[in-house]
């Protein structure tokens, strides 16, 4: 055999080795009854054909390669955003270690989440155990300043009611009376993982500002200059909300950001373990009711959260995570007005600064086609950017986009003449993608790393915008909102399109005379 | 063996250029180049010229003999392309030190070009003299002569140091390198009455490959291209081609005009930029070609040819022409550039707002009055501040030059086009004309003007940085006037 003690050889070398190569063709051959592969060529090929196409959009049934996740994973990834606070799932643990791996893959940071680890007769006779145990046990191991619940799926079927489970545990001595825990119900057969993010940022709210589940009086709201801000389901949250601070502090604005998760997601490596670090005070949460007005990045995952502040007096508004120039100038623009601050020098320059740099370089975009999926914000936010560049996004696909979400999009293609031949696909998944790729081809593809089988199979280039992102490290540092990370945008695009020149020109005495220095 | 001094002497007396001709011998001395004017920002030196110049040659080992700072900062960095070796784009440089300035740097070089010939074996070493080693007193041309007699192999010198002159100074003193180590030292296997050298032609962006098909189409051979796509043994037996084209109008009129005395073969100064210009060159190879005894229905063949492709390129440039409607475009380019792209750019339906002629020479000028008419608005030296002015005040749509004024037109929030060497679109031929087009109309049409033209919407359009440029170059200019 290939392998041996003195030199064992892992999994990218092993099979490449001669002998498991005719091992490996003999099985093929002799046992695994293989199809002809003339046969096997031709379904592949077929696959890519229109006829294909459409059966592939006639599915009912079946969801092939999702590009979304579950509500809970939104609650987890709101609850870490508030100082010392351990989002607590209410369910079964194997969807939790899902969350924390999730996010624990995308950030490189752990990821605390606990459970209440419900089993089979938690799930005939009710989870309320369960919960005063798991409150029990969190509170005293894990010393938080607040847990916050959500659900899964399981304990949504059996229709446990946490507001009162939550009642009963604290009567029981879980945690002390006045200790925070507020929940949130996010069943994963509704809705996604910005559902799930919704849901529980407004529980959250709910709890400091309603009188935490009638505990306590409700707050009574006196409005200050503040204004909060909300970033939504993000996986540039880490990069994302430090330049918001950034871009805030520039203009003087006095703010609270509600679900603050760019420290607990980057700590430093010094020798200490930082279970919790940084979000939002639970002070600054409760106190965030008498803030002037709240800004959402991302209109979609907060479709009732801001509703909800809107009932409280604030004024609201929602964006649909801006990417560029167009989309930045609108936010600023409304945090100026709001706060009736002025946009200083500093931000007019990286202005400038971006427009420069997209005139140096947007000739190598303008008229190249691109596909593109993602969350529905996302999705909104990086096709105005692609059309502000003079590309044509295609085809903009979310899993988790709805029908209005998709009229949304077609309102920006029309604003365009660079969006008339694009479309929206809500609720399709990467299979029907697939099928995209293949009819109507693009030049580049914009989305997660699940992306990469797209990229494999069609040879489309992939460009990694979008969450997860697991197979490329630290894309989360680097923002994308902002004039700075319209900037870091526009550099991952042009990296992958000089990157994709250089791929197809270097073989050497053949396609090497096109192999250039200068891009 | 001359000096290099009186090879530059020499270079400047240059019979075949009209302006050249009509100077008084003093004027002559001084060069056809305007004298650099210290504290101004300048363009590239003899050495660059020159390297340019010969750098195409794709087989040849091209080695820098200077410290770090002349291969270091410019290897590799022309957009010209190799149909097959590769060798050209490695950057050889022997790097001296300090010991090789104090103590003479001629034995370093004699060691790197045995070592390129041990390990590379190119069928030529070309040696590329620089300022240090000129000053030090490095004999490059013994030291080749040396080389080649112990290895048997062709070591050139390319006497063209930095401080003698500007670049196109140096594209001439290259050329005379060619004449006298290169051109009629190789015979060639056969002949054809059809056999051409191209002078002048760099194939950046693989231009050259969109004309070769016509040449080809009519059964021409490009026995040398000097020296785009070229090989040194090409080059050597370009001395038996019956007709040659020049095509970077003087930039190697001393090969063309050399040639022509040494060998006899006839030269004539065309353009592949243009429909009109493309047909003009191919007639115009076609009746030199007879001239020199090919068969007359050559002549008929091309004439065929021509109506074909323009036919086709007609085609094509149709669908742009309601596009550019009103359109303007300022030219800021140099040398044949000047005219064979106005006529180019005509051809669409643009119109032409101005262009430069800092570079090219009474025929480029008479040329575009010609194409342009009397009034046409030549500039001869503008300046950034000046080019700013034009592109704000509006004359002008969108700006066509090199890489270097590009930021000019981005600040004034103007369309720009790369259409020097380092762009990567080929522009030649028929095709290229179409893909030129192509590529004004993406520029113009891109929607970042829209966004570089609009301030941010939070100014105040009476005080945005724009209004206060602009007002700094108005300013001095009402203080004149």
């Amino acid at each position: 055999m290939t392998q041996s003690a003195e030199n064992v050889l892992d999994h990218f070398e092993l099979f490449r080795g001669p002998e498991y190569q005719s091992m490996l063709a003999n099985k093929r051959e002799l046992f695994e009854n293989r199809r002809d592969p003339a046969e096997v060529e031709r379904v592949r090929e077929w696959a890519k054909t229109a006829e294909y196409q459409e059966k592939n959009f006639a599915r009912e049934a079946l969801t092939i390669n999702p590009a979304k996740a579950c509500q809970p994973l939104g609650a987890v990834f709101a609850a870490v955003g508030f100082e010392g606070t351990l989002p607590f799932v209410h369910g079964s643990q194997g969807c939790v270690a899902y969350y924390r791996s999730h996010f624990s893959r995308h950030f490189k940071e752990p990821t605390s989440c606990v459970s209440s680890s419900m089993t089979e007769d938690a799930a005939v006779f009710g989870g309320l155990n369960n919960m005063i145990d798991g409150l029990a046990n969190t509170y005293s191991m894990y010393k938080p300043k607040m847990i916050a619940v959500s659900t899964t799926c399981m304990a949504e079927v059996i229709g446990d009611d946490l507001n009162a489970f939550i009642k009963t545990a604290k009567e029981k001595g879980s945690v002390p009376e006045a200790f925070d825990v507020p929940f949130a119900h996010t069943p994963a057969f509704v809705g996604s993982h910005v559902t799930g993010y919704d849901n529980a940022l407004k529980g959250i709210l709910e709890h400091f500002w309603d009188g935490k589940a009638g505990t306590a009086p409700k707050v009574e709201r006196q409005p200050n200059g503040k204004i909060n801000f909300i970033g939504g389901f993000d996986g540039y949250t880490v990069g994302n909300i430090r330049e918001i601070k950034r871009i805030f502090d520039l203009m003087g604005v006095e703010y609270t950001i509600l679900g603050d998760n760019s420290d607990v997601w980057d700590t430093p490596t010094d020798g200490e373990f930082r279970m919790y670090d940084g979000g939002t005070t639970l002070e600054d949460a409760a106190a965030a009711v008498h803030a002037k007005a709240t800004l959402s990045m991302q209109e979609y995952c907060t479709e009732k959260t801001l509703p909800f502040i809107a009932g409280h007096g604030h004024e609201t508004v929602s964006f649909n995570h801006p990417v560029g120039v167009a989309g930045t100038d609108r936010f600023l623009m409304e945090v100026a007005r709001l706060t009736g601050t002025e946009i200083p020098d500093a931000l007019a320059r990286e202005r400038g600064r971006l427009v420069d740099a997209i005139a140096d370089s947007s000739s190598h975009i303008h008229g190249k086609k691109f596909a593109l999926y993602g969350d529905p914000d996302l999705c909104l936010g990086l096709a105005a950017f692609l059309l502000e560049l003079g590309a044509e996004p295609t085809h903009v696909l979310a899993t988790n986009g709805s029908k209005g979400w998709a009229a949304k999009m077609q309102e920006l293609f029309d604003s365009s003449p660079f969006g008339k031949n694009c479309k929206a696909y809500p609720g399709r998944d990467l299979w029907h993608m697939r099928s995209l790729l293949f009819t109507e081809p693009v030049d580049y593809l914009i989305g997660n790393t699940y992306g990469k089988y797209l990229e494999r199979d069609t040879g489309t280039p992939l460009i990694r915008i979008g969450f997860p992102i697991f197979d490329r490290h630290h894309h989360h540092r680097y923002p994308v909102w902002g004039y700075q990370g319209g900037l870091n945008v526009l550099v991952r695009i042009l990296d992958k399109i000089f990157d994709t020149f250089d791929a197809n020109t270097n073989i050497p005495s053949k396609s090497d005379y096109s192999f250039d220095i200068i891009r | 063996m001359t000096t290099l001094s009186a090879t530059i002497q020499e270079v400047f007396n240059e019979p075949a250029c009209g302006k050249n001709a009509a100077k008084s011998e003093k004027e002559r001395k001084k060069g056809c180049t305007k004298q650099l004017q210290p504290g101004g920002a300048a363009g590239g030196c003899a050495f660059d010229g020159a390297k340019i110049a010969l750098q195409p040659l794709t087989d040849v080992a091209h080695l820098v003999h200077g410290p770090i700072a002349c291969e270091g900062n410019s290897w590799d960095n022309r957009g010209a392309k190799s149909s097959g070796p590769s060798l050209w784009r490695t950057g050889f440089t022997t790097d001296i030190n300090e010991t090789d300035i104090v103590f003479g740097g001629e034995k370093r070089l004699y060691k790197a070009i045995r070592e390129i010939i041990e390990k590379y074996d190119p069928p030529a070493v070309f040696v590329y003299q620089t300022c240090i080693p000129a000053m030090t007193g490095d004999d490059i041309n013994a030291v080749a002569k040396a080389a080649s007699a112990k290895f048997g192999k062709p070591v050139i010198p390319i006497n063209a140091p930095g401080f003698v002159g500007p670049k196109n100074l140096g594209n001439k003193l290259a050329g005379e390198a060619l004449l006298d180590h290169v051109i009629g030292t190789v015979e060639p296997d056969y002949t054809t009455p059809y056999d051409i050298n191209i002078i002048g032609e760099y194939n950046l962006s693989g231009e050259l490959w969109q004309v070769k098909p016509l040449l080809d189409a009519l059964g021409i051979r490009v026995l040398s291209c000097i020296s785009g796509d070229g090989r040194y043994r090409e080059v050597a037996q370009s001395h038996r081609a019956k007709a040659a084209m020049m095509v970077c109008s003087k930039a190697m009129i001393n090969v063309a005009r050399k040639m022509e005395e040494r060998y006899g073969i006839p030269f004539f100064e065309g353009s592949f930029y243009g429909i009109g210009d493309t047909s003009d060159s191919l007639r115009e190879i076609a009746r030199l070609l007879v001239s020199r005894g090919a068969p007359a229905e050559l002549l008929d063949r091309t004439e065929a040819l021509i109506a074909r492709e323009e036919a086709k390129a007609w085609a094509s440039i149709a669908p742009f022409k309601p596009r550019f409607a009103g359109k303007r475009v300022l030219l800021i380019t140099g040398g044949v550039k000047s005219w064979s792209v106005v006529a180019a750019l005509q051809e669409a339906g643009l119109e032409i707002a101005g262009t430069s002629v800092k570079k090219s020479t009474k025929e480029d000028k008479e040329r575009i009055k010609e194409l342009m008419g009397e009034d046409a608005h030549m500039i001869e030296d503008m300046t950034p501040r000046e080019m700013y002015r034009m592109l704000k005040d509006a004359k002008a749509d969108i700006m066509l030059s090199g890489g270097r004024s590009q930021f000019v037109a981005l600040k004034a929030a103007m369309p720009w086009l790369d259409i020097n060497q380092e762009r990567h679109h080929a522009y030649m031929g028929y095709v290229g004309m179409v893909d030129l087009l192509r590529e004004i109309a993406k520029t113009l049409f891109n929607p970042v003007w829209e966004q570089v033209r609009r301030p941010a919407p939070w100014d105040d359009p009476a005080d945005n940085w724009q209004a206060r440029a602009l007002a700094e170059v108005v300013a001095p200019q009402l203080a004149a006037e």
